[in-house]
């Protein structure tokens, strides 16, 4: 089977998963949810960690009705081509900011094992935060390793492989209003399928 | 943290890259630290016993890996069931072939050859005889 990808993203999903109406909803609701719980004088530092959740954290942060100031991280992934060099995760774009003494939320896009998180979770506690809390806007609970507390879950999803919204295979379908599941011919050939 | 990765002997590909996964996220591993009794005999002797493929002390969380047959997989899951209702405060996850082949795409990894016997890096081998029961 061809793995070659048309110029359509909408063509290589095979179902939508959680609709832009419903993800927007879910976005306002969380954004509530997350100014409710805090009332500090300084602005809620909002870690998005990049890419796949730089859609959400767009979204969130208009959602939430208090001062916020928005950073970026991105950490090397297992097998990410820089496994070579050092054999453990790498920070690729620390904060440009101090967190110390502040309130911090993670943004995530999906939570499914947590290997990523308990590793940013630990890296931040490091430099002195007030407190850290988690939201996702996806949780795969199915795929968990690490116990995590996430503070706030959009959608809880199926096993199965999603794109959209933020999230990427092999770095298309980001900009997908939705998130939907990849048509299955597509990745067969990465899994090991014939 | 330093890595057993290169001189553990591991039984199957699979269970060498879930470490290697484990290694680069900081997250500390014993391979077949435990062995588990599961039945005995009239006499008290054990008759059936379970080593879980991993500990992971850091979360406290015991880990078996199964990526060839359907029917082993069945085996294995009627084994955990044992487990977990002899040691129900322990926490055992069971990793089948499509949780390794999800494991080596979010990782960017092939699935070829660590999935399935072909991952196989030893001949198939008797568990060490080194029986425990209790948690690490």
């Amino acid at each position: 089977m061809s793995s070659i990808r048309s110029n359509n993203p909408h063509n290589d999903i095979e179902e939508v998963l959680i609709d832009d109406a419903a993800i927007q909803a879910r976005v306002r609701d969380l954004g509530a949810e997350i100014a409710s719980a805090y009332g500090g004088e300084e602005p809620l530092v909002l870690v998005s960690v990049l890419k796949g959740s730089l859609i959400f954290v767009a979204d969130l942060m208009r959602a939430i009705p208090i001062n916020v100031v928005i950073d970026l991280m991105e950490v090397s992934s297992y097998g990410g081509g820089n496994t070579e060099s050092s054999g453990t995760v790498r920070i690729l774009k620390d904060l440009s900011g101090t967190i110390e003494g502040r309130d911090v939320v993670i943004v995530e896009d999906i939570i499914d094992t947590g290997l990523t998180l308990n590793y940013l979770m630990g890296y931040l506690s490091g430099k002195s935060p007030r407190s850290i809390r988690i939201v996702t806007l996806l949780n795969k609970p199915a795929r968990r390793l690490v116990d995590l507390k996430v503070d706030w879950i959009g959608f809880e999803i199926p096993d199965k492989f999603v794109v959209g919204y933020g999230l990427d295979f092999r770095e298309t379908y980001r900009n997908l209003r939705y998130v939907g599941v990849l048509k299955r011919e597509l990745y067969a050939s990465a899994l090991g399928e014939s | 943290m330093e890595s057993a990765v290169g001189t553990q002997p591991f039984a199957h590909r699979s269970e060498a890259e879930f470490a290697e996964i484990l290694d680069f996220y900081g997250i500390r591993w014993e391979y077949e630290a435990t062995v588990f009794p599961l039945t005995h005999h009239a006499d008290g002797r054990v008759a059936s016993r379970f080593t879980p493929d991993f500990y992971l002390p850091d979360v406290d969380l015991w880990v078996e890996i199964t990526t060839i047959r359907q029917a082993l997989m069945r085996q294995k899951r009627r084994k955990l069931q044992r487990f977990s209702a002899l040691y129900p405060d322990l926490r055992i996850k069971l990793l089948g072939a499509s949780d390794i082949k999800a494991l080596m795409w979010k990782y960017h990894r092939s699935a070829r050859g660590v999935v399935g016997p072909s991952g196989s890096t030893t001949p198939p081998r008797k568990r060490r005889e080194r029986v425990g029961g209790a948690a690490a």
